[in-house]
């Protein structure tokens, strides 16, 4: 008798309990979701795939730093949303700014503050650069924690910057430099606050309280959650902010990060495979909205290790024998578009006229038997993470070791675990040939162009009748994993990086993006998509995705 | 009563354990290839910077001198600052931050694996060769085999995406944010770190319900995993147990079967599930790497993760060699629960 009292309450506590926990569940879900979109401006949730501690502009290389650092802070100039690239004015008035010879002068706005209150002046600016790139300023980042944008964007070309006056900036360059005024508009030349940089006896601690003229100032880093949250700038000289705060929340699982979206638990996200993209197409609850790329994703002969490749004929034949349309295809499932040339479309420069390699593996063969190298065996390197430009890069691998063996070649892949270690390896040129690629910093030409394929040497370093050097000579940039170094070329992009006229500047890329394809340092394979996905809650012609610059938060509403 | 010599000598005992982990964790990072400064230059830096970089870290040091400076410091337990996932900050510091995230996790995975593999492993042993016998060591084989990385998302989708009744990721909804102390008799004190514990101090219902719900299926797929092996344990441990004379001698003298099962099996099935339970602690730890990184939770197994994608060699030592330590100094409290319930141990 006892026993079944105790069996009867059990069973009751357990249906009690039971109906507690669903109760509880759901309300605490329904608050989450409730929560997120609820008046007074609401707050936006941004889903993001890693969590940085460390938010200053200027000590970092990483994408999703990036993308709250420009919430935070302004940049002189910058890119107009969704625009592919032009530029519109920031910190300096719209018709403000002039690159004449090697002097660029820039019209500051003015009653533009700081979100502790103090004012923008030429000062802030001058002290911005000299923290990222002037060893002898009091203030200086040091080269162990300035990011590789400190020469990269500024101390490579600037000279001298003259903030006598209040609210004009002059830079004297140390050459002709066109792209200029769109490193200007890059991240990591976010303009920081003078009274910050000198009130800090670590520099290095300015990235966990940053303080700049964005539409969104810093509130709180949550590490233990993985959350910034930004507080709406009612003061903020542009357009928005639209929303009362924004929360970057991360989830390092693409699928999971895709269903937080599907439930409402996040309002935005990106870098979403093939597959994770296919839930979010799938939900009534969200949306995909892509983009054209600025971005290149190739393979790379590296001409200064492996003889074969010196021979054009060669390149050309493996270029042929690589089916890329099945790449883009089937292995990034359409989330990018082939390409036989390193621009993409809306970057001035892009050749209309050339076209991708089609595949075509007898005249593959029979450009090999000319050049006499029908029996090469090759290394691939390739790291395994997936990236945009490549997101399934060992099987990227298999297709082009398949493709070759089917016309005689021999290819041995050679698999990275972590990137850093690939970079390594491809930046001492120890490979035969490399997967890589680049996501623009500027949307110029002359950031892929002349970046990625022009050496640095001087025009003299390289031997008559020879189109590649040494990873050793002088000079060189590593970022040209192949070595190639034709004279004809980099004349080509070295003249469109010193000329300010457009229209011969767009011709002269032209002839070098011809050249590129014709000369197949590479094999170029594709551009990825930019995609994003957006949760219903957002109205959705305010949110613009841009393919550089961004992501501009300050413009989105909520439902 | 467990004598001080016997902890005394444990606790010697974790210093070459603790030194060969970190000798370990020092010589494969160090051998495996990959240079930070690369990463914290980034790809655009020129090779002088890189150079640079290299020679302000202390990288281009012959390898006994890193090592002789790391073990320094580690003694005073300083890993040093971190170089890229928290650029500047001190190690210390931030596994101070993520501790507690991990040990939640952790404790709610025992907790459910306890819960649940106890009463399945006494039934099914009880019920030999019945359907429930069956069925729970089919279920146990399962869950020992099926990895965390696939069954956490497919929680998700069913859970979360199919039912909507469970949040996919995250420790707490999304735009709850607790203050960072909270009073007591007007005293001013830190919080845990643990979100289920802290919104109870804070008196914040809603919260608590919120940080519950998204602990529950992080919790429910690294417990599965304990539960699996807690069963099976305790089921073998009980089999063993119920054919013993004493068992026999209280039955025989009319004690009824549950309670000879609860008061004097349960007791002695227990002492094996003790030490797996603290062996398996280390199996959380490491399986909270996994459920971190699926269900999107800020503790050490996503700062690892993102570590070893950085070549942050001072934040991969610090974490690994904190979770050696957690690791050996649960399986010292074993050993003295261990040697309490069972003095020959301490012979």
């Amino acid at each position: 008798m006892a026993d079944g009292d105790n069996g009867m309450e059990r069973r009751d506590f357990l249906k009690t309990a039971g109906a507690a926990t669903a109760a509880a569940t759901t309300t605490a879900t329904a608050g989450c979701i409730s929560s997120l979109t609820g008046g007074g401006g609401g707050s936006l949730v941004y889903a993001r795939g890693d969590h940085p501690e460390n938010y200053d502009p200027q000590q970092t290389t990483s994408g999703e730093v990036a993308k709250v650092t420009n919430q935070i802070f302004d940049q002189l100039i910058q890119f107009q949303p969704g625009s592919g690239g032009a530029l519109s004015d920031g910190l300096a008035k719209s018709d403000g700014w002039s690159l004449s010879g090697t002097t660029a002068t820039l019209e500051l706005k003015e009653d533009v503050t700081f979100h502790d209150g103090s004012d923008f002046t030429a000062a802030d600016v001058k002290a911005t650069i000299r923290r990222f790139t002037d060893e002898n300023y009091e203030y200086y980042l040091g080269t162990e924690n300035a990011s590789g944008y400190a020469g990269f964007t500024f101390g490579n070309w600037v000279d001298s910057i003259d903030a006598s006056s209040e609210y004009t900036v002059e830079f004297t360059l140390t050459q002709k430099y066109a792209p200029f005024l769109r490193n200007l508009a890059m991240f990591a030349a976010a303009i920081l606050s003078q009274d910050q940089i000198t009130g800090l006896d670590d520099q290095t601690e300015l990235g966990t309280n940053p303080i700049g003229t964005g539409p969104f100032s810093f509130d709180e880093l949550d590490n233990s959650n993985q959350r910034v949250r930004l507080a709406a700038n009612n003061d903020y000289f542009g357009d928005g902010p639209n929303v009362g705060e924004v929360i970057f929340k991360t989830i390092g699982q693409n699928s999971s990060r895709a269903q937080d979206v599907v439930n409402g638990d996040s309002h935005i996200t990106d870098n979403l495979g093939a597959e994770s993209s296919t839930t979010i197409e799938e939900a009534d609850t969200a949306q995909i909205k892509s983009k054209p790329g600025i971005n290149t994703g190739y393979m790379a002969f590296n001409m200064a290790r492996k003889e074969a490749f010196r021979d054009r004929r060669v390149r050309r034949a493996i270029s042929l024998a690589v089916n890329t349309e099945a790449i883009v295809n089937d292995i990034y499932q359409g989330f990018a578009v082939q390409t036989g040339q390193p621009l993409p479309e809306g970057v001035m420069g892009r050749n209309p006229n050339v076209e991708p390699y089609p595949t075509d593996k007898e005249q593959a063969e029979s450009l090999l038997e000319e050049a006499d190298a029908t029996d090469i065996e090759f290394e691939l390197a390739t790291f395994s993470n997936p990236r945009g430009y490549n997101p399934s890069p060992i099987q990227t691998a298999n297709q082009v070791k398949s493709d070759l063996e089917e016309i005689g070649l021999s290819v041995n892949i050679n698999q990275f675990s972590t990137f850093s270690s690939y970079l390594d390896y491809t930046s001492a040129g120890n490979h035969d040939a490399c997967f890589l690629g680049w996501y623009t910093d500027n949307a110029d030409p002359d950031n892929f162009l002349y970046v990625l394929l022009d050496p640095k040497v001087d025009m003299d370093a390289v031997p008559d009748g020879q189109d590649w050097v040494s990873f050793d000579t002088e000079g060189y940039s590593t970022l040209n994993v192949g070595g190639w170094a034709n004279t004809e070329y980099m004349q080509l992009v070295r003249d469109g990086q010193s000329t300010y006229d457009e229209a011969t500047r767009k011709q002269k890329y032209q002839e070098a993006s011809k050249l590129a394809h014709d000369e197949a340092p590479w094999i170029f394979v594709d551009h990825a998509k930019t995609i994003r996905a957006i949760n219903e809650a957002v109205v959705s012609d305010s949110f613009t995705v841009s393919s550089v610059g961004g992501p501009y938060l300050e413009l989105v509403e909520l439902q | 009563m467990v004598s001080k010599r016997f902890i005394a000598k444990r606790l010697l005992l974790l210093v070459p354990v603790l030194f060969g982990v970190s000798t370990f964790v020092f010589a494969i990072l160090h051998l495996s290839g990959g240079d930070p400064a690369r990463i914290i230059a980034g790809q655009r830096a020129s090779e002088e910077v890189v150079r640079q970089v290299r020679q302000d870290l202390g990288l281009n040091d012959p390898i006994l001198v890193q090592y002789g400076r790391f073990l320094v410091d580690v003694v005073q337990f300083d890993f040093g600052n971190s170089y890229q996932v928290s650029k500047g900050n001190p190690v210390r510091q931030v596994l101070i931050a993520r501790l507690p995230v991990t040990i939640e996790l952790a404790l709610y995975g025992q907790f459910i694996g306890l819960a649940l593999g106890l009463p399945l492993g006494i039934l099914s042993a009880i019920k030999q060769d019945s359907l429930l016998d069956h069925t729970t060591r089919i279920g146990a084989l399962a869950g020992i085999s099926v990895p965390i990385y696939w069954s956490g998302p497919l929680l998700i989708l069913f859970f979360s995406g199919y039912l909507g009744i469970f949040p996919a990721a995250g420790r707490i909804g999304s735009t709850i944010f607790l203050d960072n102390s909270w009073t007591l008799l007007g005293m001013e004190l830190p919080l845990t770190g643990m979100v289920t514990i802290d919104t109870l101090l804070l008196g914040r219902p809603v919260a608590w319900l919120s940080a519950v719900s998204h602990l529950f299926l992080p919790a429910i797929t690294i417990g599965v995993y304990s539960m699996a092996l807690v069963s099976r344990m305790m089921r073998s441990s009980m089999l063993e147990v119920i054919r013993q004379d004493y068992m026999r001698t209280a039955r025989a003298k009319g004690q009824g079967a549950k309670i000879t099962v609860m008061k004097h099996g349960f007791r002695n099935a227990m002492i094996p599930v003790i030490t797996v339970v603290g062996i398996q602690f280390g199996t959380l730890l490491g399986g909270a790497v996994l459920t971190e990184t699926v269900f999107g939770i800020g503790g050490i197994g996503t700062l690892i993760v993102s570590a070893i994608n950085a070549t942050d060699y001072p934040v991969v030592q610090g974490a690994v060699l904190t979770f050696a330590l957690l690791f050996t100094l649960v399986n010292l409290g074993v050993d003295i629960t261990y040697s309490y319930l069972d003095p020959r141990i301490q012979q």
